[in-house]
């Protein structure tokens, strides 16, 4: 019973373990850049408005850190207009697909 | 004329300069200690939820810094650190973090 019952719990905290990983597919995520390299992918590119800065870069960013961000963006909370825009049209999967290609050293066929 | 020209050029490339925060690399590394806490040693994070630092631009970092102070970035963690935090502070981490070896354009 004991056993049987440890067993469970385990099983259940490792499913849910692994549901928290950023579920993304680079593969997929490469195909969705399109909107993201004309700023993010040239060398010394800087976002003009409202202020003029360095886009950052994305290469070997943590994949949760970059959905957060995209999250943030796409609720409000982060207020960079452009931003707003693209991540207000990605899907969840979008953006897991998309950080989980930055993240990685997968840069795809086209590249 | 050809005067005039010379020094509104002068002017002008000292106006297009400051763009760079040009902070203090040795001041930032000092500074940098509390940071490692969360983004890791040298702005490598090893902590999927804290961003890496590491060869970021350091006029993003400059800005995400001043947007925290400013109450425009919104971070608990953050917040409470850039409390602090001088603006010549922020342009020195910024010049540290953004000299390590770490995050590269991807296209």
């Amino acid at each position: 019973m004991k056993t049987t019952t440890m067993t469970l719990c385990a099983a259940v905290l490792m499913a849910l373990a692994m549901s928290a990983q950023a579920a993304g597919d680079p593969k997929a995520g490469q195909l969705k850049t399109s909107m993201c390299a004309g700023c993010h992918g040239i060398e010394g590119w800087r976002t003009a408005y409202p202020t003029v800065y360095s886009v950052p870069k994305l290469g070997g960013q943590h994949a949760d850190y970059i959905v957060a961000a995209l999250q943030a963006y796409k609720s409000g909370e982060r207020s960079h207009p452009s931003m707003r825009g693209i991540a207000g049209s990605l899907s969840d999967q979008d953006m897991e697909d998309l950080a989980a290609y930055y993240a990685s050293s997968y840069s795809g066929p086209a590249n | 004329m050809k005067k005039t020209m010379f020094i509104l050029a002068t002017v002008a490339l000292g106006f297009s300069l400051p763009v760079h925060a040009n902070g203090d690399y040795e001041a930032g590394k000092a500074k940098s200690t509390v940071c490692a806490g969360c983004h890791g040693a040298d702005g490598v994070s090893t902590i999927s939820s804290f961003p890496k630092l590491a060869g970021q631009h350091s006029d993003y970092l400059y800005r995400a810094l001043k947007d925290y102070k400013a109450g425009k970035r919104k971070n608990p963690i953050m917040a409470g650190q850039v409390e602090s935090l001088s603006d010549e502070d922020m342009q020195d981490l910024a010049a540290y973090f953004s000299k390590q070896k770490g995050l590269a354009l991807k296209y």
